[in-house]
């Protein structure tokens, strides 16, 4: 078998084909519309002629000898009657029937004109702007002539009528059938004017400038005035004598027209002369695609059925031929015509079969045809369906579901999975033993092969029968498809794929089961969930793409976010929780405890203990989290909180491990690990802080109940007070404003005033039904924990649920909303109180009233709206803008530029820095001491070495015993610094 | 009528007269001035002399950095 040798595409022209040419690579002449004779065998010189290709496989082609498969299809042709317009170029046609004179076929402009425009467009096309919009203006330049500008050509510029799709008219001035009544009603004397005489045919004639009797004669409707003489008539008797008329412009006259254009004309409509000619628009010769194009299937019953396009093709030449019949026969010119119609209507649909104003060609069942702008537009079409965008083998989908044992670096694929998807193992002198395992296997049993290739190309489908003895075969040179086995790296991926983090590279894990299994800390990234998502997997079929993700698309290579800067992996909810409890408070574990903290992790020893009670050791928590750390780590910050997390040496002295230490968008503890240490550093912390987490949060139990976000009595008296207060506060209001006592605000009216002042008072009020509730949660509340911690939830949350809802809205107003002047029939109109504008008082816990749950479920509602609204347009947005920039890329010398190399940005992102490369936080855009200390650091071995480096202070020169450190008796013994 | 080059927002748009200066930035970016970012003549913000073709370099504010320089190529 040999390969055909790959070959580089150096540029693509577009541009119109010469008939010549269509000839030229033609196979055959088609003639015949029959395509099978009663043997099955393909006619010759039919449309399945077998020097048009070879479908069946064990045939041979006719014309390069290739089989099918290795031979591509040549082309045929059609020699047409008579010429036919193609559709795809009626608007281009139209605008060269408008701009070009029709007896010299040249531009109507003059040659100044046309050097502008064809300046125009050179200026247009370096500017990048639409050449489209200079050739337009060109054309309705050139259409507002009335006569051929050039002197020797006395040529009259005609209206071109098109008729969609192929038809055109020439719209003509001719003497109108009823020229001798217009006349002779127009020399009547006007009825309006009572002294007026009208017009003698004397005095006509001799206005006119013709004899009397040549008057007489065409007053008579005898003789039919020449142009020049029905201009001056027109004038003399101020009336219209013409009427319009179409001429139909027959397919051949446009081509004789066009062929009569000269070549430096059609340089400034846009088409280049070397490649193109316009009269190549019209067809004469048809190209009948290859039959590799075009195949025709075997249905079950032995019964071919064609593509669509060879049905086209049928219709064609049956039409040509009866068309040439005819015309040999000397048919009458009617029909002729309406033959041609016929062949342009048959050519048009076989271009295009959805052309507005023409009936689909349609299929014996009623289907419309598929033709061959059908195979290429939309979204199934050849171009997005076929080429952007395809369908692959080796990739898997199902469900997703957590497991924290696995390494955030890991997925689990279920065994079924593995079995199907292969990876290539070429045999080799080193792994002929595992290969033949693999093959013994056979393709059930777990690390095994689908099907062995051998040298001599012949694929072999592996089975439970042949596996022993195929295994035996194996030798070096062979190829075995083998199932994947753990480590293998695959690409693994949620849509909606939205970043680059959303498709990335695991190492496998086979496991038992359906789903696919992966770590919690990459839910993040990919804005994954366990209610029922579902995820792909691909895996990599050659050496190249299996070490360019292993390298650049791992998790782990993935931990910082290119969004911000800081990592997007890290821990959530639970392990945030988990390492809260363990920290916040600092509890004392025993050793048992500890360890079975640790056990999770790689850490098997314990540091010494930090004291002794009961006479047991004892560690604490933050002594068991620091374990994790690398021991030179040094680091200071707000935790969420509140405290200020200090470590030293990797020790961690004070402080809570929450969210802004180890979470994920932004946790400072993993942050730092990855852009200090390595990615491989922060991937181990953050899989041993999940572990240890996940073990803190089950040694001290972690559940929350409906009791949990219950307050004292008394402390529901108080928020009752809180919130009563606010309704005598707003009762005041409201009597203040119809006393028309209340004082607008700047720029507001008075109603705005009162309902910004209400919704204050109610803002105010929730917020103090918060706080009372607030005191009333012990440090210890699970919610509390969560929310404090940053794991889930808010202290509004909180808030709701055991003190007030608070106000609902809708587009940020009270609910005024309903029925006319109230929101519900249970209230007063104009009824301006909380209650009656939606103020929910009650809490979720102590439940809502009928009329606050309907208030609830509107601004609910709204919210609900607003997001599905919202992931819409965004998702639309963020489409658009990534097709606008997905061709810029920063170049070397970093500047970003588009695929015309026209600079976009002078320096990427205006400071030439990648985000993730950056280290940076609010004070410091980057923490260069940090960095310079860290690399002196590791640049030298002793302090001696670095103060060297760094050049040591020298003392001050001594200049007097009365001056110098410690001896300036006038300031007393203090050491001053001199600079 | 407001001079919009005098607000704060507007940045300080200046021609490049010398021929040489604007032979020294094409040179640096190695592009030909069509490759250049556009702006209209009739730009609110283009001082009262720029004329079609000429080459203005307008230095800005920057989130990133003190200071962004940037070219652009005076267009119909």
């Amino acid at each position: 078998m040999s390969m055909q040798t790959p070959k580089e595409i150096g540029g693509i022209q577009f541009g119109l084909m010469d008939p010549e040419t269509y000839r030229d690579m033609s196979a055959t002449k088609v003639i015949t519309a029959d395509t099978y004779d009663d043997d099955g065998y393909p006619i010759d010189m039919g449309l399945m002629d077998p020097r048009l290709g070879v479908i069946d496989p064990g045939l041979e082609c006719r014309t390069c000898g290739q089989h099918s498969g290795s031979c591509n299809g040549h082309f045929g042709h059609i020699e047409l009657a008579a010429p036919v317009i193609h559709v795809g170029f009626t608007k281009l046609i139209r605008r060269l029937l408008r701009s070009t004179c029709r007896e010299c076929g040249r531009l109507a402009l003059t040659e100044e004109e046309r050097d502008e425009y064809s300046e125009k467009l050179i200026r247009a096309e370096e500017l990048g702007n639409d050449p489209n919009d200079v050739l337009k203006s060109a054309v309705r330049q050139a259409r507002k002539q009335s006569y051929c500008p050039f002197p020797d050509c006395d040529g009259v510029m005609h209206d071109i009528k098109h008729e969609k799709p192929t038809t055109y008219y020439e719209v003509q001035d001719v003497l109108a059938g009823d020229y001798s009544e217009r006349i002779a009603e127009a020399m009547q004397p006007d009825p309006d004017d009572e002294d007026g005489e009208g017009t003698s045919p004397r005095d006509l004639a001799e206005a006119v400038g013709v004899e009397l009797e040549r008057i007489n004669d065409i007053m008579a409707g005898e003789f039919r005035p020449k142009s020049d003489t029905r201009k001056k008539l027109e004038k003399v008797l101020d009336v219209d004598l013409t009427e319009e008329d179409m001429n139909k412009l027959m397919p051949s006259d446009i081509r004789d027209w066009f062929e009569d254009i000269p070549d430096e004309d059609i340089e400034v409509l846009g088409i280049d002369p070397a490649r193109s000619r316009p009269e190549w628009m019209i067809l004469t010769v048809l190209p009948v695609p290859p039959v590799t194009a075009r195949p025709s299937i075997t249905l079950d019953n032995g019964q071919r059925s064609e593509d669509d396009l060879t049905h086209k093709l049928v219709d064609i030449i049956r039409i040509n031929q009866r068309f040439m019949e005819n015309r040999e026969a000397g048919a009458p010119q009617l029909i002729i015509e309406d033959l041609w119609e016929l062949l342009q209507y048959h050519v048009t649909t076989f271009v295009d079969n959805e052309i507005s104003g023409t009936p689909p060609a349609r299929h014996r069942s009623g289907r419309p045809l598929k033709t061959l702008s059908q195979r290429l537009k939309g979204k199934e079409g050849r171009f997005r369906g076929s080429l952007s965008g395809k369908r692959v083998n080796f990739s898997a989908r199902t469900v997703i579901s957590p497991d924290p044992t696995l390494s955030l670096n890991e997925v689990g694929v279920p065994d079924r999975v593995a079995k199907e998807m292969t990876q290539t193992l070429n045999v080799t002198e080193r792994n002929v033993d595992e290969a033949r395992q693999y093959v013994a296997n056979g393709p059930e049993g777990h690390p095994g092969a689908n099907y062995v290739r051998r040298p001599d190309g012949r694929r072999l489908k592996v089975t439970e029968k042949n596996c022993e003895e195929l295994a035996t075969k194996v030798e070096e040179g062979w190829e075995v498809n083998r199932h994947l086995v753990d480590g293998d790296i695959v690409i693994f991926n949620r849509q909606p794929s939205l970043h680059r983090m959303s498709i990335m590279a695991h190492e496998v894990v086979v496991m038992p089961y359906k789903t696919f299994r992966l770590n919690t800390t990459v839910c993040p990234p990919y804005n994954a969930d366990f209610d029922g998502d579902e995820m792909n997997m691909h895996a990599l079929q050659n050496e190249e793409a299996r070490a360019e993700a292993r390298v650049l698309m791992r998790v782990q290579e993935q931990i910082l976010s290119p969004r911000f800067g800081e990592n997007i992996i890290g821990a959530i909810q639970d392990h945030i929780s988990g390492t809260y409890l363990l920290t916040h408070d600092n509890p004392h574990f025993t050793e048992t405890q500890a360890l079975d903290l640790l056990r999770a992790t790689s850490v098997d020893e314990l540091p010494p203990a930090d004291g002794e009670e009961d006479g047991e050791p004892y560690w604490t928590g933050r002594t068991v989290f620091s374990e994790l750390l690398p021991d030179d780590l040094n680091l200071e910050f707000r935790s969420s909180a509140g405290d200020t997390v200090e470590i030293v040496d990797g020790q961690l002295v004070s402080g809570t491990i929450d969210e802004d230490a180890v979470g994920a968008f932004g946790g400072e503890i993993v942050d730092t690990l990855t852009k200090v240490y390595s990615e491989t550093r922060a991937r181990v912390f953050i899989n041993e802080v999940a572990a240890l987490a996940m073990r803190a949060i089950m040694h001290f139990g972690f559940s929350l109940g409906i009791d949990d976000e219950s307050i004292p009595p008394a402390a529901n008296e108080q928020v009752d007070d809180a919130i009563g207060n606010a309704y005598e506060r707003i009762d005041e209001l409201i009597e203040r404003y119809e006393a028309d006592e209340l004082e607008s605000l700047p720029g507001r009216t008075i109603d705005e005033t009162l309902e910004m002042k209400i919704m204050q008072t109610l803002g105010k009020a929730r917020d103090s039904a918060g706080e009372i509730a607030e005191e009333h949660f012990d440090e210890d509340n699970p919610a509390v924990i969560m929310a404090r911690s940053g794991a889930r939830g808010s202290m509004l949350n909180l808030t709701q649920m055991a003190g007030c809802v608070g106000q609902q809205a809708v587009r940020g107003e009270r609910i005024n909303r309903g029925y006319e002047d109230r929101t519900l029939s249970h209230y007063q109109p104009n009824d301006l109180s909380a209650e009656a504008h939606g103020f929910v008082e009650n809490s979720y816990r102590g439940g809502l009233t009928p009329r606050e749950f309907f208030f609830h479920a509107m601004g609910g509602r709204e919210g609900l709206v607003d997001t599905a609204v919202r992931t819409s347009k965004s998702g639309y947005l963020q489409r658009r803008l990534i097709n606008a920039l997905s061709e810029l890329e920063s170049q070397y010398d970093g500047t970003v530029r588009d695929t015309s190399d026209t600079i976009v940005q002078f320096e990427y992102g205006e400071d030439g820095t990648s985000p993730v490369k950056v280290s940076s936080n609010d004070d410091n855009p980057i923490d260069v001491e940090g960095i310079a200390d860290r690399v002196i650091e590791a640049e030298f071995d002793s302090d001696v070495e670095k103060e060297r480096f760094l050049g040591g202070r020298e003392p001050p020169t001594n200049l007097s015993e009365y001056a110098g450190p410690g001896l300036n008796k006038a300031q007393g013994m203090e050491v001053e610094s001199d600079d | 009528m407001v001079d919009v080059s005098q607000h704060e927002l507007v940045p300080e748009h200046t021609v490049l007269d010398d021929p040489d200066r604007v032979d020294e930035v094409l040179a640096e970016y190695n592009v030909s001035k069509t490759n250049l970012p556009k702006i209209k003549s009739s730009d609110p913000a283009l001082p009262e002399d720029a004329e079609v073709g000429d080459v203005i370099e307008i230095v800005r504010d920057s989130r990133t950095t003190e200071q962004a320089t940037v070219y652009r190529l005076v267009v119909e």
